[in-house]
């Protein structure tokens, strides 16, 4: 089932590809604009033999991830806080309503003026991107965790600490998780909209100041490379990473309907 | 063993309060089971978790061998009716060595092993200690929920409706488990039931009436029932 589903998918995207080779190759758009599959995996592999789509990739993963890990732990800390008591609980309630729906790049202005064009900029709007998503689905699982599980907790005398790692945490990992692809999809975005926004003020660095580099060049295959890579790595995130994780764990345990 | 004395509770809905426990004294003898009967809602699952200690009565005493009941122990287990009451994220075995190890029975990881294994055994769940719950039957559940709860060798089990949401011929099984670990554990046993011919089937196997609570006419019931079986 699943497996006919994703052979499915691949026939499309390589029906997808022909379509786009035959409208490169007719003639009637210019190469500049729109590059042959044979032109922008030439810029692929030039850019990476050259080492700089490889370096800038690997930039900004590495900003990713030390985001999504300032961004969970805060989470998880927030969450915690906001179990301590009601009024606790009611603020860490109101910051989430007021910083949710704020997208992390309309905060770029502020951020800059604040902190400048650096790397710190950047992790800051990642961190912001996870921190909601994440504390929300966090707090979101603890209130669903079945009554009878912390019962059990608390009967076998786990006290509070233990129980809110041994059961609570575990019992909402089908949140937790849903909370991390949410909060990955949002960084990755605003990450690669920081990074050409800080290209535009002279920063540097990443997948999305190369883009914005290679605009400037009028590198129309180059540009296509650089989206090509982070198409991949947002497949091999979402579509194998993350389904690893799920198979190995809550669907293993049966926690979820799939 | 456990006692209580003039057990009061009530709790508000709205504005109103309203009493579902009112003026209960019992007390139950190690290593004897005890059987509830009483119809649903009259207050059973409230009684077992004030006796639990999961939540204190208004007014009132509960004790167990001699000291007040004011929090959950391992010394007393709540088995619940839910089936859902094993953590989905351990195997069965798991289940049972997990609760061992926070109470630090057993140094080595072995001889948790060991005993965890010993009572699964006794409950007939051979074959299943890597299975995780969700590929479990119900029945099964509610039997690797025992091995838990008679793992922990607690002095008393509080079972609250364990079997009510099994078919007659599982339940049957069940009863069968439950009684032949009672006689090899000794354990003090609560078993609350709404169903009449369970509370006749656990108090004919262990020569004792049932008690009930909430209204009289229950059991009333339970006698005409009971009578007539007899006759037969
Ligand atoms: N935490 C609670 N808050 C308010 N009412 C409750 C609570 N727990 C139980 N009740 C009420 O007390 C009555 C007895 O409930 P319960 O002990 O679960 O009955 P039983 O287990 O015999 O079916 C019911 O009317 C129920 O609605
Ligand atoms: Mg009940």
């Amino acid at each position: 089932m699943m497996c006919i589903m994703k052979i499915k998918k691949f026939i499309w995207i390589f029906i997808l590809l022909i379509l786009w080779q035959i409208t490169a190759l007719s003639g009637k758009v210019s190469p500049l604009i729109f590059p042959s599959l044979g032109m922008i995996l030439k810029a692929m592999v030039h850019a990476i033999i050259q080492g700089e789509l490889l370096s800038q990739t690997l930039f900004s993963i590495a900003i990713i991830i030390e985001g999504l890990f300032i961004g969970a732990i805060l989470a998880f800390v927030l969450a915690i806080v906001s179990r301590m008591s009601e009024s606790l609980n009611s603020l860490v309630e109101t910051l989430i309503t007021l910083a949710h729906p704020l997208p992390g790049i309309a905060l770029l202005p502020i951020i800059i003026l604040w902190l400048g064009t650096g790397r710190a900029s950047i992790v800051f709007i990642i961190v912001h991107s996870v921190l909601w998503p994440l504390l929300l689905n966090l707090i979101t699982g603890f209130r669903a965790t079945p009554k009878v599980y912390s019962d059990v907790g608390r009967n076998i005398g786990l006290n509070r600490l233990v129980l809110l790692k041994e059961i609570h945490i575990p019992a909402s990992l089908p949140y937790l998780i849903s909370g991390f692809k949410i909060a990955w999809a949002r960084a990755w975005r605003a990450l690669i909209s920081a990074e050409m926004v800080f290209g535009a003020v002279g920063g540097k660095g990443g997948l999305g100041w190369y883009i914005f580099k290679q605009r400037v060049f009028m590198d129309t295959a180059g540009m296509f490379a650089a989206l090509v890579v982070i198409m991949l790595i947002g497949i091999l995130v979402e579509e194998v990473l993350f389904e690893r994780v799920e198979v190995l764990t809550i669907r293993r345990w049966g926690m979820t309907e799939k | 063993m456990i006692e209580l004395l003039n057990v009061t509770k009530s709790f508000s809905k709205g504005k109103e309060k309203f009493k579902v426990l009112e003026d209960i004294s019992f007390s139950v003898n190690k290593g004897e089971i005890l059987c509830l009967l009483g119809a649903s809602g009259c207050g059973k699952s409230t009684l077992l978790r004030l006796m639990g200690g999961f939540d204190l009565p208004d007014s009132g005493s509960i004790a167990m061998n001699g000291s007040k009941v004011s929090k959950p122990t391992p010394d007393s287990i709540l088995v619940f009716q839910e089936f859902n009451q094993l953590l989905p994220w351990k195997t069965v075995l798991q289940n049972v060595i997990y609760p061992l190890k926070v109470n630090h029975k057993y140094q080595s990881d072995q001889k948790r092993r060991e005993h965890a294994e010993k009572y699964l055994e006794m409950v007939k769940l051979e074959g299943f200690y890597h299975s995780f719950p969700h590929q479990l039957s119900g029945g099964m559940k509610q039997k690797a929920a025992l091995a838990r709860a008679l793992a922990l060798q607690p002095s008393i089990l509080l079972m609250d409706e364990p079997f009510g949401s099994l078919d007659a011929l599982t339940r049957q099984s069940l009863q069968t488990v439950l009684l032949e670990s009672w006689d090899k554990t000794g354990v003090s046993i609560i078993f609350v039931t709404h169903d009449i011919q369970e509370a006749m089937e656990i108090a004919d196997n262990t020569l004792q009436r049932p008690r009930s609570i909430g209204s009289s006419e229950y059991m009333k019931l339970y006698e005409k029932l009971y009578t007539i079986l007899c006759e037969k």
